[in-house]
């Protein structure tokens, strides 16, 4: 944008600061402090000075990232500010948001109430305050500038309108038009000749954007081309007409295209396209920017009624209760069992089937659970050559916690996570599925979505659910540029992460029954400890269960851990839930018997741990398993001690303290025990003897845990959409560096650097910093630069545009627009003039 | 968390605890879309399916009530996914509904266009289906009405029959309740059955299923068609309806291998009905013979299966089913569901003896161990004989002795798969035998003595299984089955559960052969004893003997 340059702004400037550079300068600390904060990508490296710092944010693609982050209505002020030339006032912005408020709109238009435009007028200061804070717009508010990036991505030309829809002003689009046909136009519109191009230019804008002269010309024209122009009117701006640039006049206008092509009301861009100018646009338009403005973020309404938050919690902590439970069953599992990773990463499709038949769900949901763990940091890959994934040492200090603190946990890794679960088994971008825990789950966005997802219920009343086709009007205004790719039905990623969102919060208890519950309440806001609040929620731990004759055990609630192992070690799993159900068949009252029990051992343990009296058939069953598990004799007993010296084994029997063991003496030199061997070592151990574990082939056993584990690994890192903010301390460090550095910078500004005979060499930071300045500023540069085959030269330049590494400027030594690679600059210095 | 009796499985059971102060209501509140799995002492399982789920909507429940009763009773919260499931489904039923068209006849109509549209493009329904009569109805063949009913239950949209059933042939019926009443339960079971139109009624053995037939009768006073499993069967449906209703003995008729006669209530049995004569159903015509108003079947679960047929083209005609219990060994209860109609009552056994109407029973097995020349031929024997073999074993008749002896003052009944057992045992304890090739009349005649207490054992084969009536066994002594039919063991049950004289308990013995396969197949039926809730013991041969 090069409009409105020249003496008349550099005399308004003398009143506000002349550079955004100084605007900054005049900031106190905090202000920058939360302009970093806002705009982390500034810090990556910390500016040497605040010049520095302006040429940075000023950059394309750290505006544009800045942009992203603005809800829709901050947006649309930026735009309606592209569309107004710089040193627009906050008045002027209101007008062009809400069309000034005697003018009928454009039926076109969504109509405004009072209550919008006062609403509008409420958000303006605040999207102003915003924008300025982020050092997107700067200058006061009778002054406002956007910063040069942002006019550039915002303002509406012909080949891109933007959201507002408009075209480029009358002037730009009259660039390159010969003084003739200016001067036709004008005679066409019916105005008086001028004496050169920038008043002919300058008349016809002043004839648009007079209400009365402009309707009053349009009131002349012929129906047809009303209609032609109320086609164009909310864009796109730009229509196909063939030989759009014959210079026709008001004489020999033909059709209504070139009625309209007479008076300048469309003007040529391409060959065979015509463009509405903006400012025609605009006179259409009553006045408006948008079509639509939004002021206020939608509400969601959710169609289903409140729900009872005590229900809502209770079944959110079921759901929590299961979640820690799937993921601990899980991973016990793979403890045992580890399955490979692929060799691109990830999960095997049959071991995700395996898994998912392990755990009685779905192959998604168990992705899902992978993924948890995962990004918990509990599964890892062990990292040997045959990798596999296993549970993490970190898994052996999460299974100390209890089930509260274990959840909080793993809702505070997923609230962090970049992992996309539900992205598995999708096709990638070569059609193959993505596997589970693979590489190519990560998706930037998806923390900043579940976050504002959750916070919008957090905001409903409590109980109330939501689905995600009501939160998604309100994720779309907070952040209307942020939606991510679009899929091949329509729907952008962000659609689909917050209807994912809010299924993997079902799942993990963080809603119950699609409303926010209290722990995770909790959590995002965290005010309070979110196990705390979970922990009253949770079922208490039982310790009995109820014996059944048809040879079932009902356990009505969790069993405590102990209690739960050593009856799932004699009865099978049949039913789980709230509940659990166990049978006992034959197979499995062997298997406890395998495992060292007696059948005296399970009755009793039954008749400790039942409610009920043990059933005649249950003890019948034990007893005839046993009964035949004690004719062959062979693994009973769980554990032998054998010497050599039969008198030294006769000692340990006649030990009162081995009492416990149960010793039998099976012959002289062996002793069998009931006790399994680690206890019968354990035992020895304290009674004073030094016994040593061997193994089936009588070598000499070292014992360990037998549970598979990686090597100490941590949390997969989410990846980072951009850098990190940052926090207070280093924020006080950058600002102190910046001021430093602008100190000295300024400093040396007035040293003369211009000496004619030398090349003027300055630091490449400064260089790009005093050119953009100069091209805001519209001054002459004096330059000196090496061409591509190294030979220095010097040149006056004066720049037009910084862009992408070159320097567009018009040079005064070939008289003709040229492009700078900005790395061969040498250096710059102002020139005296 | 609630303190609810009732715990919600993921995998769609539902716990009861049965001691809880709540459980009664609970149960009521469940009955009507959970089946009762298994009802042993303490905690009763129950399942919801989508034909559970349907049977609720059938007799005017809604899903509300169904997420209501889970909520309100369940002790922890139950899965959403499991609420959301179960609403899915509930809507599923009646989105389709036949309908009585006053131009068009029998026509399918839906409150869901997509839905229709769905079940047309099904290959099974096209043929049929008529016309389109407008976009919501279609035209449906009169004859295929059982037909596109079965293959709309298999698609997943169960329609729901509005078209109403024809009258059929007047005829005058009156229960006769003559120092005698409808037990409360069984006039609930008219009620259900009347108000629903058609359906299935489940009443435990001995629980008065043939009064429940008669009361429905004198509800629709109609010529009725009754089917029944076999001729014994068909004398006592006669006997019962000629002794409590205001039938005579000349209005009603039997249709059964040996007789065919067709009166205004005519009793017919499935094995005549499925005889085929050069390929084709020879008695068919018998459907058609009178204009019935009612149609009743006798232990619905064994239906066979070409009578699934017959019943199809019947759907005008209002149907009932008798039946102790909803599980086919084929798995087609859908069938029943599509073809009978859904479950218009049912009460469990427990209940039922809670209230004095059945006989508590005391089920014990009793181990014999073979001897050891016994096991060496029971390891040798071909993998098909060794049932027969384990079963036979002549230690069990050692056994079986003694407990006729310990229970010798009471009418008991030997019960068995295998006829030389059978001969052999009648022979030791000399007592009559009833098999297969016994006459009718000699059969009568045995049941009479028994009934007179004229002779205390009698010995069985499996041709007693069903629908006989010896209201005085007061023991059974079961020595061997076919394999492991929970079936079996209900009916075998069935005979000792009528309600005694003298209130005492009755006996139900299995007499098993250790460490065989005899013990497994007994693992099986003991399960479903246990699971029936009731009392089962385990006894070694020893301690009989």
């Amino acid at each position: 944008m090069t409009t409105q340059q020249g003496p008349q702004r550099r005399a308004r400037s003398a009143t506000g600061p002349r550079t955004l550079a100084e605007e900054l300068r005049a900031r106190p600390d905090d202000a920058l402090a939360a302009l970093l904060r806002s705009r982390p990508d500034l810090l990556n490296p910390v500016p040497g000075d605040l010049t520095q710092l302006s040429a940075r944010l000023s950059s394309r693609a750290s505006a544009l990232r800045a942009l992203e982050r603005l809800d829709r209505f901050t947006l649309q002020v930026a735009e309606a500010l592209a569309t107004a030339p710089d040193g627009t006032s906050t008045a002027t912005v209101r007008t062009l948001l809400t069309g000034p408020a005697k003018v009928k709109p454009h039926p076109g238009a969504t109509p405004l109430t009072p209550a919008d435009r006062s609403a509008v007028a409420t958000a303006l200061p605040r999207a102003i305050a915003t924008l300025r804070d982020r050092a997107l717009l700067w200058g006061p508010d009778n002054g406002l500038r956007l910063v040069l990036a942002v006019r550039e991505a915002l303002a509406p030309t012909a080949a891109n309108p933007g959201r507002t829809g408009l075209g480029p002003t009358l002037a730009d689009a009259t660039i390159g038009m010969s003084p003739a046909r200016l001067q036709q136009l004008l005679a066409s519109a019916g105005q008086a000749a001028t004496p050169d191009p920038v008043t002919a230019v300058a008349a016809l804008t002043a004839l648009l954007t007079d209400r009365a002269r402009c309707a009053a010309l349009l009131d002349t024209a012929p129906e047809p081309a009303l209609r032609l122009l109320d086609r164009l009117v909310w864009g796109p701006p730009t229509g196909t007409v063939p030989d759009a640039a014959r210079p026709v006049t008001a004489e020999d206008a033909q059709s209504p295209v070139e009625w309209l092509l007479a008076r300048g009301l469309l003007l040529p861009t391409s060959p065979g396209s015509v463009v509405l100018p903006r400012e025609l646009a605009l006179h259409l338009r009553g006045g408006r920017s948008h079509r639509t403005v939004e002021p206020v973020q939608p509400e969601p309404a959710p169609a289903a009624a409140p729900r009872d938050p005590q229900a809502v919690d209770g079944a959110a902590a079921g759901q929590a209760h299961t979640a820690v439970k799937t993921v601990e069953e899980l991973l016990d599992g793979w403890g045992l069992t580890p399955p490979l990773t692929l060799r691109a990463g990830g999960l095997g499709v049959r071991d995700l089937k395996r898994a998912a038949q392990a755990l009685e769900t779905t192959e998604q949901q168990t992705a899902f659970w992978l993924e948890l763990a995962y990004t918990a940091g509990l599964l890892a890959p062990d990292g040997e050559v045959d990798e596999r994934w296993a549970p993490t040492p970190g898994y052996d200090s999460w299974l100390q916690l209890d089930t509260a603190e274990r959840w909080s946990v793993l809702a505070t890794a997923w609230l962090a996570a970049t992992r996309v679960p539900a992205l598995a088994g999708t096709p990638d971008g070569k059609g193959k599925p993505r596997a589970a825990l693979g590489p190519e789950l990560d998706r930037t966005l998806a923390p900043s979505v579940r976050r504002a997802a959750l916070a919008l219920l957090a905001e409903l009343p409590p109980g109330t659910p939501a689905t995600a086709e009501e939160l998604l009007p309100a994720l779309r205004w907070q952040r209307p540029l942020r939606g991510g790719p679009t899929g091949p039905d329509g729907r952008d990623l962000r659609d689909e992460l917050t209807a994912w969102t809010l299924d993997e919060a079902e799942l993990l208890g963080i809603t119950g029954r699609g409303a926010l519950a209290a722990p995770a309440r909790a959590l995002l806001t965290a005010e309070a400890d979110p196990a705390e609040v979970l922990a009253p929620l949770l079922p208490q731990p039982l310790d009995h269960v109820i014996l059944q004759p048809d040879l079932t055990a009902v356990a009505p609630g969790p069993l405590l851990t102990p209690l739960a192992h050593a009856l799932a070690l004699c009865a099978d799993i049949e039913s789980k839930g709230g509940a659990t159900v166990y049978r006992f068949t034959p197979a499995s009252v062997r298997r406890a018997l395998d495992a060292g029990r007696t059948a005296a051992d399970l009755r009793t343990f039954l008749e400790q741990h039942s409610r009920t009296p043990v059933p005649q058939p249950l003890t019948y069953l034990i007893d005839d398993i046993a009964r035949r598990h004690g004719i062959l004799r062979v693994g009973a007993a769980s554990s032998y001690l054998r010497c050599d010296d039969p008198s030294l084994l006769n000692e340990v029997l006649a030990d009162r303290r081995s009492a416990d063991l149960r010793l039998r003496l099976l012959a002289p030199t062996v002793l069998a025990s009931q006790a399994a061997p680690d206890v019968l070592l354990a035992t020895l151990r304290t009674m004073g003897y030094a016994p040593a574990a061997e193994s089936a082939e009588g070598d000499m056993l070292i014992t360990r845990p037998d549970s598979h584990r990686t090597p100490p690994r941590t949390a997969p890192v989410p990846v980072p959409d951009g850098p990190p903010t940052p926090d207070d301390t280093l924020l006080a460090a950058a600002i102190k560096a910046i001021r430093a550095g602008d100190r000295a910078a300024t400093a040396s500004r007035r040293e003369p650097t211009a000496d004619p005979r030398h090349l003027p060499r300055t630091a490449a930071a400064e260089t790009l910093a005093a050119l953009q300045t100069a091209v805001l500023l519209g001054e002459r540069m004096w330059i000196g630069y090496l061409n591509a085959e190294g030979i220095a030269s010097q040149r006056i330049i004066d720049p037009v545009k910084v862009e992408g590494g070159f320097v567009t400027a018009f040079d005064h030594h070939a008289d003709e627009l040229r492009t700078f690679a900005l790395h061969r600059i040498t250096g710059v210095a102002e020139l005296d003039e | 968390m609630n303190d609810g009796p009732l715990i919600v499985q993921s995998d769609k059971t539902l716990l009861l605890e049965i001691d809880h102060p709540k459980a009664a209501d609970c149960r009521r509140a469940i009955a009507p879309f959970a089946e009762l799995e298994r009802a042993p002492e303490h905690v009763h399982t129950y399942r919801v399916t989508p034909l559970g789920l349907w049977n609720a909507r059938a007799a005017g429940h809604d899903a509300e009530q169904v997420v209501d009763a889970l909520v309100k009773y369940s002790r922890y919260p139950v899965p959403h996914a499991l609420l959301v499931d179960v609403a899915d489904t509930m809507g599923r039923y009646g989105r389709l509904q036949l309908l009585k068209h006053p131009t068009h006849g029998l026509v399918l109509a839906t409150t869901d266009r997509p839905v229709l549209e769905e079940v047309l493009r099904s290959k099974k329904i096209a043929p049929l289906v008529g016309a389109r009569v407008d976009p919501d109805t279609v035209v449906v063949h009169p004859s295929e009405r059982g037909q596109i009913k079965q293959v709309l239950l298999k698609l997943g949209w169960p329609a729901e029959d509005f078209a109403g059933y024809v009258d059929g042939e007047a005829h005058p019926i009156d229960l006769d309740e003559d120092g005698w009443q409808l037990r409360p339960y069984q006039a609930q079971a008219v009620e259900g059955f009347w108000h629903g139109g058609s359906g299935v009624v489940v009443l435990p053995c001995g629980a008065g299923k043939t009064l429940v037939g008669a009361a429905a009768m004198a509800h629709a006073k109609s010529t009725t068609l009754i089917l029944v499993t076999n001729t014994v069967s068909a004398r006592q449906w006669k006997h019962e309806l000629v002794k409590r209703t205001s039938l005579t003995e000349d209005e009603v008729g039997e249709y059964s291998g040996t007789k065919k006669e067709i009166r205004p209530v005519t009793i017919a049995t499935y094995q005549v009905m499925t005889t085929k004569r050069k390929g084709v159903y020879a008695h068919l015509e018998l459907f058609d013979a009178r204009n019935w108003g009612l149609v009743v079947y006798d232990e619905v679960h064994l239906l066979p299966a070409p009578v699934f047929k017959f019943t199809a083209d019947l759907q005008a005609r209002r149907r009932l089913g008798l039946t102790a219990t909803l599980v086919r060994e084929d798995g087609r209860e859908g069938d029943v569901f599509s073809l009978i109609g859904p479950k218009r009552f049912d009460a469990p056994w427990k209940e039922i003896e809670a209230q004095g109407y059945i006989a508590p029973a005391d089920c014990c097995e009793v181990r014999v161990t073979l001897t050891d020349s016994e096991r060496l031929a029971y390891a040798t024997a071909e993998p098909e004989e060794r049932y027969r073999y384990c079963a036979t074993t002549a230690t069990k008749r050692r056994v079986v002795e003694a407990l006729v002896k310990k229970h010798e003052k009471d009418q008991t009944l030997i019960i068995g798969q295998y006829i030389d057992q059978l001969d052999e045992l009648g022979e030791a304890l000399d007592a009559p035998v009833i098999k297969g090739e016994t006459s009718n009349a000699q059969r009568e005649k045995l049941f009479d003595a028994f009934r007179n207490k004229e002779i205390s054992v009698l010995v069985v084969s499996k041709v007693a299984n069903f629908s006989i009536d010896l209201p005085e066994a007061t023991v059974a002594i079961q020595v061997s089955g076919t394999f492991g039919s929970r079936q079996e063991e209900a009916q075998r049950l069935g005979r000792v559960l009528r309600p005694k004289a003298d209130g005492h308990a009755a006996h139900f013995y299995s007499v098993v052969a250790r460490d065989t396969v005899d013990q497994d197949f007994a693992a099986h039926r003991q399960r479903f004893l246990a699971e029936q809730g009731y009392a089962y013991r385990i006894i070694d041969a020893d301690d009989v003997l």
